[in-house]
Order: structure tokens, then sequence, then C-alpha cells
């Protein structure tokens, strides 16, 4: 077969592919992370690149106009290589940066002593022990083998009923244990329901006892490194998922991962993110990887799919059964993660396809399975995941709220990271009063927070109207004809900017909003109206996701995302994922708990088949809504009166 | 003896009056008007609330002559459809029509393109023939509309015409003009209840009343969806009974375009010769679907043929006896 070189700047980096293979393949194949939401459709328009030289086929598309095809501008997916090439991969179109979040969240949202510890919900009770043993040498008398002296010791110390060890270990065990003159430490790893010596080690090294907190989310991974004796947060880290250049949401992922080889890349991909992650995490806190022994991940349930190269496509299929919802504790090295190599890794069940061990993580956060008050939780993201109950019961839904609140299918849109803007004020005309940008340099683009804020403060100036729509008249000179037709309102002129690109917002961005925020909204209305409750019986609203510690909570009430409830009522929970997880790697009862209490207690709503849902989304595709009342604090006054006299 | 519960239904709710219409009085040349709306219950269901206001039926007249309407209409009207001040007599002197609905088909820019002028000067010609109320239908070619729909409301000025149809998007130069020239509006909504409100509030919110808007939630003819229009008509009544103050506008129907445009009132004998007589089967098809959508609470009826208005003018006559 026939191979060019294909050189990528500014990296420099040079490979050799097949002739005819696409350029986006060829970025993955040379390590480069390029936006692609589709995973390579040629339906998303964000894997933009430039052709500096050579020889390429590109198929058309609607994205590229006749200015920017004249340049050089081409899509990676849809761009094929037909000799020697050098690519540009501009800034936009990388998956890059360092996403916004990891060590403040600690901070915001409590400290984990408040969960697992003394006087805490749960007893400290870490997945991975290690017990320094002094054993009594073997006499005539006291002849048992060297494996039941040493369960004998171990359970003199541990209540332990079950216990496994692997060959490995008995191999080397009369060894060991000679050699170190009966003094070892025991590595004990709880696997479900029986505990298994791991390893065992010459020498007292208890004290070196590591676990990870891992959240393995859809776009980022989040991983805490945790003293598992102290419970002490040693470092934090987090990173882009690569797998975003196989599709920006788990359905393009579960679709690309079609045959195992896929699958074993999309696994590799990840697990290559999370051996980064984990090799800074023990660089940051001057420690060894081998002492870290054990994993505990929560995810949605496709991602903890894709960790375990499981096959995910009937996830996708009616009637949507997952390959499994709590997969075995497993040596994390099966899956390629590098800690001990005899170290484990346990996630956190999922309840349903689209119900994961994320969401699970965030309830057992929320602490709303312990409250007798109604508590409705809501994580926000692609998929928004909703919770209702208390500590009786619990149901939940799934409303796919499209890629907006990650700054997906927005014109200016991009994730939470340096260059974002997360707030924005407006005043009369539109005009930019006040604006937060991530990083604090120039704004880049628009994240999901700043979407929101943006549209609400539209709202609120009568930019536009309750449909979405620009009004000329109130947007003073910022209103313009876009590329592509429509109308667009300039939010920042390139000179402005960071790479000099005006910053837009047009009706169809507003429009995938709207769309979003409804579905959430309606998803919260079915839960509600399928436990015949309202949103006035609710004592608790809880907002988790990486998005959701930014969103302004009278801006989500404005454009209808939010229902219209006391702001005191509303509690930030940060990334209930990784926090959940933690409470689970330093809680053997936090997470039987999330097991018995949590995902099997939880009744999952399946909103696609929902009449209501059907019927009445339209009503939510409206600033707030079409039905006002639902919103009295934002009801003009004349209205409120008129509504007063009325009986209802 | 126990004694059974009341069943009726207390409505809370009243359907708002609209007048089509202005007389010299009232800055207008038209020498009658139409009121629709008020109503305090489901339509003719006098036992629980008043229907104060017979439906009206308007008949449809078009800018430009029609080439595809079938034999029977062609037949009733005959060569007046190549004038459309002389087809809006006959329907009012000969028919006795209370209400006219001028279609300016002619100005899409498909099917003629007449220029705003040349629609207004229509809208004028059929004013001047004419002393009843009149809407003013654009050719549901956005684009155009905002062009011509203006130029004709500005032709009318005062005549508190029912101009139409404003969707959710593309509403503003429409209501704007209606605003500045004493019209109602007709906003229009794809058979979806939340569009229809949607639609009340943008209108109204700039600053048209609500005693101004008329809704077309839609219609299905018999057998083409005639349930599904129904019964959205009828949850918006409901709703505005209950007292949904933004629901509660009067309704019109486009009977005669939707069934005339099924088979069913087309096809010739000789094509279906079991269908039976296609001279009077697409009038008892405008019937059918004009007395089933009575039912779900409409307010205008336009229709086409003369025998079938004068069908559905009977049986609201008889419908309307307490």
């Amino acid at each position: 077969m026939k191979t060019h070189s294909i050189t990528f700047l500014p990296d420099n980096i040079t490979i050799k592919a097949a002739a005819g293979k696409s350029v986006l393949d060829a970025a993955v194949a040379a390590g480069l992370a390029v936006n692609s939401v589709c995973g390579g459709d040629g339906v998303c328009g964000k894997c933009r690149v430039l052709v500096k030289s050579g020889k390429v086929t590109a198929k058309p598309n609607m994205f590229l106009d006749r200015r920017e095809i004249q340049r050089g501008m081409a899509l990676a997916c849809q761009t094929f290589i037909d000799g020697d090439v050098t690519i540009e991969v501009p800034f936009e179109s990388r998956v890059g940066g360092v996403p916004q979040l990891a060590t403040e969240d600690a901070i915001r949202y409590g400290s984990i002593s408040d969960w697992v510890g003394e006087g805490a919900l749960f007893p400290h009770n870490p997945l991975f022990q290690k017990i320094y043993l002094e054993l009594p040498k073997p006499t005539i008398g006291d002849c048992i083998c060297d494996q039941e002296r040493l369960y004998r010791e171990i359970r003199r110390n541990l209540d332990i009923p079950i216990m496994q060890t692997g060959l490995a270990i008995l191999q080397r065990l009369p060894d060991i244990l000679r050699q170190s003159d009966w003094k070892v430490t025991a590595l004990l790893g709880w696997r479900g329901g029986t505990v298994e010596v791991v390893d065992v080690e010459a020498g007292d090294t208890s004290a070196a006892n590591l676990g990870v907190a891992l959240d393995l989310g859809t776009t980022t991974v989040v991983a805490h490194l945790v003293d598992l004796t102290t419970s002490k947060t040693l470092a934090t880290k987090a990173k882009y998922n690569s797998q975003i250049t196989f599709g920006d949401d788990v359905i393009s992922r579960i679709m690309y991962g079609a045959t195992p080889e896929r699958r074993t890349q999309l696994r590799d991909v990840v697990v290559n993110d999370i051996n980064d992650l984990l090799a800074g995490l023990v660089v940051d806190a001057k420690v060894k990887l081998n002492d870290v022994c054990m994993v505990a991940c929560a995810g949605n349930t496709t991602m903890i799919h894709l960790l375990c190269a499981l096959n995910p496509a009937n996830i996708r299929k009616d009637p949507y059964i997952p390959a499994a919802c709590c997969p075995p504790v497993i040596r994390a090295a099966e899956v390629g993660i590098k800690i001990n190599s005899r170290g484990l890794l346990a996630t956190l069940p999922s309840v349903a396809s689209y119900v994961g061990g994320d969401v699970v993580a965030d309830v057992l956060v929320s602490g709303m399975m312990r409250s007798p008050e109604l508590s409705l939780l809501i994580d926000l993201g692609t998929n928004g995941e909703l919770v209702l109950g208390n500590s009786d019961w619990l149901v939940c839904c799934s409303a796919s709220a499209g890629p907006s609140f990650e700054g997906g299918g927005i014109t200016c849109g991009m994730r939470a990271t340096n260059g974002a803007i997360e707030h924005v004020q407006l005043g009369k005309n539109g005009d930019i009063v006040q604006c937060n940008v991530v990083g604090g340099g120039k704004p880049l683009g628009l994240c999901g927070s700043g979407l929101i804020d943006a549209v609400g403060e539209l709202l609120k100036a009568g930019c536009i109207d309750r449909r979405g729509r620009f009004d000329p008249a109130a947007c003073g000179g910022r209103l313009r004809e876009g590329d592509s037709g429509g109308q667009e309102f300039l939010l920042f002129p390139g000179a402005v900017t960071a790479l000099g690109r005006d910053l837009v917002l047009t009706e169809a961005d507003i429009n995938n909003l709207i769309h979003s925020k409804g579905s959430i909204y309606m998803a919260m209305e079915c839960l509600l109206d399928h436990v015949g409750m309202s949103f006035d019986d609710l004592q608790h609203v809880y907002i988790a996701g990486g998005f959701g510690n930014y969103l302004k909570i009278d801006q989500g009430i404005r454009i209808g995302l939010l229902p219209d409830l006391d702001p005191a009522r509303f509690k930030y929970i940060g990334n209930g994922s990784v926090q959940g997880a933690k409470m689970a790697l330093l809680s053997q009862e936090a997470l039987k708990n999330v097991q018995d209490q949590i995902a099997g207690a939880m009744t999952y709503l399946e909103l696609s088949t929902n009449h209501k849902y059907m019927n009445e989304y339209s009503s939510c595709l409206f600033l707030p809504h079409t039905n006002i009342e639902k919103f009295p604090s934002l009801m003009p006054a004349a209205q409120k009166q008129n509504d007063a006299a009325a009986p209802r | 003896m126990s004694i059974l519960d009341d069943a009726k239904e207390k409505w809370t709710g009243t359907i708002n009056e609209v007048t089509i219409g202005a007389t010299k009085q009232d800055g207008g040349t038209r020498t009658s008007v139409v009121t629709v709306g008020g109503a305090g219950a489901l339509p003719f269901m006098n036992f629980e609330g008043p229907t104060p206001r017979a439906p009206v039926v308007a008949m449809e007249i078009w800018d430009r002559e029609p080439d595809d309407w079938a034999q029977p209409l062609v037949d009733a009207f005959g060569p007046v459809l190549k004038s459309p001040a002389d087809w809006a007599r006959k329907c009012v002197e000969e028919f006795g029509a209370e209400m006219l609905c001028l279609k300016l088909a002619g100005t899409h820019p498909d099917f003629g393109d007449a220029t705003p002028a040349q629609a207004a000067e229509v809208v004028k010609a059929v004013l001047k023939a004419v002393g009843v109320p009149l809407i003013v239908w654009g050719c549901d070619h956005d684009e155009k509309d905002n062009e011509v729909l203006p130029r004709c409301s500005q032709a009318a000025a005062g005549e508190r015409c029912l101009l139409g149809a404003v969707k959710e998007d593309n509403y503003k130069t429409l209501v704007a003009s209606c605003l500045a020239d004493g019209h109602t509006i007709l906003g229009l909504s794809p058979i979806d209840i939340n569009i229809a409100k949607q639609i009340n509030i943008l209108v109204s919110e700039m600053g048209l009343p609500l005693n101004r808007i008329v809704m077309y939630p839609t219609t299905g003819a018999l057998g083409y969806g005639i349930e599904y229009a129904h019964s959205i008509q009828e949850r918006g009544r409901l709703a505005a009974l209950s007292g949904d103050k933004i629901m509660s506008l009067p309704v019109l129907c486009m009977v005669g375009s939707e069934a005339w445009r099924t088979k069913e009132a087309k096809a010739s004998q000789q094509e279906n010769p079991a269908w039976g007589d296609e001279k009077t089967r697409g009038i008892y098809w405008e019937i059918g679907t004009a007395s089933t959508l009575l039912q779900a609470g409409s307010d205008i009826l336009v229709m086409r043929h003369p025998a079938a208005v004068s069908a559905i003018r009977k049986t609201i006559s008889e419908l309307m006896v307490k």
C-alpha cells in the first residue's frame, strides 16, 4: 500500500500514513487530540484544520464557506491524504487545556471528614488496607501451614470470614515469611463479599497506603490521590477524556466501539489518560506509584463499559440493556491501569443504561437517601440525570439535553477551560457590563454557564423575545447578518478576543440552549408527576456536575432551566462523582450503601415512552416557560394581579 | 333515596370577544361587522354556560383565478373567479356571506409572484366591492408575506381586518402593521397547543391586546387528521374555559381548503365509481369537516362551496336554538 508522510503543525510531528486515510485518523495516530463531536461522520464541523501544503482530496461539506476553503481550511474527517502533506491543527480544533475544576471542589463543598470517619455518616474502613503482622513462628505444637498462619493472624486483627489468595502469593509466601523473620505487612483488598490477600510485603510497609478516586466522565477525567489511612487528599488532577476524538457523546462512542479492536482502542485511550493523571499525582504528592493499590471509579454506564472494554452496543438499542451494571472488582492491570501491579479496580454500580455510577455517587454525596425530606438531584451535562426521593424511595431518569451545556453545538461554544466566558452581565442594548473569563485572559468562547448567563441577560434586556428571537430594536448596533444567513448578536468583536475571531451568539445557538433546558425542566416535571408531587414539595435541590458548579441559580431560573423556588433550597454538591468514589474508597460501608440503598433501591423512569414528556415538551421551549404561572417570580406585575383575581 | 350530584361542569373562563370589521362610526367603511367569541362553556352546551355568539362562516376568495380547484367549485362560481371583486360580490350578494377570506395566493413567488402593490390593489378592490369584514391571508411564504401584508394592511387601514397568519418565528413585521393600522391578527400554530399559547404571548407582548388575536391551530380534513385537529382545538378550549386567559381566544378553521384538497373531494367518478357523484361528494366532505370542528369550538370557519356554506349555516342556526 502506498504511504505518504504527514506533518502536523505547530507540533511538528510527522508520521507515515496510508494513502486515502483521513486526516483525522492520521492525527489520532500521531497522538493529537482533535475535536470531533460526531466521531468522524462529517456532521459536526468541529475538526477544522488548515492544509498548508501537499495534496489532499476533500469531500464537500456545508460547514466551510468559499473564503475558508480558499484559505486551505478543511474538515479533518472529510479530507483524505493524497500525497505528502503538512497540516496545521489550530488551537480551536484541539481538545486541550486543563478542565476547570479539581482542587477547588474540595474547598467549596466540604471536606471528606464530613462524610467518612469518626462521628461522620460512614465509618473509616477503606477498600484497601495494609496491616503489619508479627506472626508467631511455627513450632511442633503450632504447625499449621504458612497460609493458615497468615490468615489466623489477620483474623486476630480484623473480622474477615472469607479470604482468598492468589497462587502467585502462595508461591512466594514461605520465603517472604522466613526472610522477614515473620514480620510482614499484609495487603488486603476488598473484593465484594470476600477479602483478597493481594500481596505480602516484608517488614512494616503499612504507613504508605494510597488509593485513587476517579471520576470517569464522558468529557473529563478527574483523579484524586487519597491517603487511605488518614483520609487526606494528597493531590488532584483533571484532564479531558481523549476519547472525545471518537465522538463527543456516549452514543457516538458506542457507535465507534462496534468491533473488539475499536473497543480495545477506546479503552487504551482512556486508560492512557488515567495513567497520565496517576503519574502526575504521584509526582505532585512525592509518593511511590507502587504504594497506590486501589482505584475506585465512578462513571456513567457507557464509560465503565469502555473502561472494561465491555461491548456497549446494547446500551443504545431498545430495550437499552447494559452488559453489566456492577462489574466485579478486578485487577487494575487487567485494563492497563498502572498502579501496584496487584492493585485493584472497583467501580461504582450503575442503575440503568443511562443512569450510571456517577449519578449514584452524586446521590451518596448529597445524602438525600438519608433524609425524610423530599430532594431532587440534578446532574447537568450532555445527558442530564435526575434523581428524586428521600430516605424511603428514589426514582431517577435521564434526559438527553444535547451538548449545549458543554459548549457543543454553539457557534462560539467551548468547554469550561482557559478562555471560556463563564459569566457575563449585559446592560441596555446588550452592552457588556461585566465578564469573567476562566484563567483571566481574553475571551475565546462561551462555556455552558456563560451561555446561560448570556441568554438570561439578553432576555432581561429585552434583546430577545421569549421564543429566543432577536428584537432588532432593542439590540443597539450589535445585531448583524451572519455568514450562514440568520441574524447574530455580536458579544465581543475580534479585537478583544483571544484568537481575533468575533464572538457571536446566533438564534440557532439560543434555540439549542432552549431545547437543552427544556428537556431538563420537562424531565423534572415528569419525575414529580410520576410520584404525584410538585415543585413546591421539594425541600432541597442538589446541583451536581462540573458545569453545575458555575451555574448561577437566578439565571437558571430566568431561562426556565431550574424551577422557580427559593434560592436557599438549592445546593451545589460539586463533582459528586469523584467525591462519591472517594467515599467508597475510604469506607466499605459507603460502597455497600451505594450498592444496596442507592443503586439497588432506585427505580428508573424511562422518558422516551413517557406521554407527558412528549405532550408538554414544547411548552418548555420558551423563556422561561409557556405557562408563566410556573415562574411566579418572573411574572410581569400586571399579570400577577390578574391571576390573583382569577379563580384557578 | 340519594340525589345524584349535579354533573354539569362549572367553567371559570370565558373566550374573549373579537370584532372584525369597522363601520364608518369606528373609522372604517364596512356596512356590517362580525363579533366572535364570548363562549362560557363548550359549544352549544347551553345548560353549562352560554354560547352567546354563533360561529361565523367566511367564504374563501383568491386574488387570482385558482387553477387547481375541483370542478364542482369552479362550476359554483363561474366566470367571477377571474375577478376578486366580482367573486366577493357574488359571495355576499348571491350566497349571503357575512365575511370573506381573501387569500393572496397569487403573491407566492412560485404562483404568480404578484407585487405588494398589486396585492394592495386587490384588497382595496374587494373592500370597495363589498361591505362585509375581510380576512386577508398571505401566501404562506414568510419573506413574501412580510413584504406584501404590510402594504395590504396599510391599504386597508382602519377597516379592522383579520390579517394572517403569523407564526412563532415570523410575527414581528405583521404585528407591527396590525398595531399601526388597527387590524386584528391570526396566529398560526402547527397542531400544538403549547406553540399556540406561545404565539399569543409573543404577539401580546408586542402590545397587541388579547381581544385582537384569533388562533389558527391548523386544520385537518375529515379522514386527514381531523381527530387530531379536533382534540388539539378542544384541549385549547378546555384550558381557556378553565381559566387560562392566554388561551381564551376565538379559533379559526380552514375547512374549505383542507376538505377540497382530499382525493375524496377531488377524484372524478370515473376514477372511483364506487365513491358516488363527484358533484356532491366534495360538498359533503366539506360539510362533514366543518360540522365536526364546530363541536370542538370553532368560531370562524373559512369555507369554499356555497352549498356547503349554506348547509353549515343552517346547522349552526339549529344548534344555536336554546
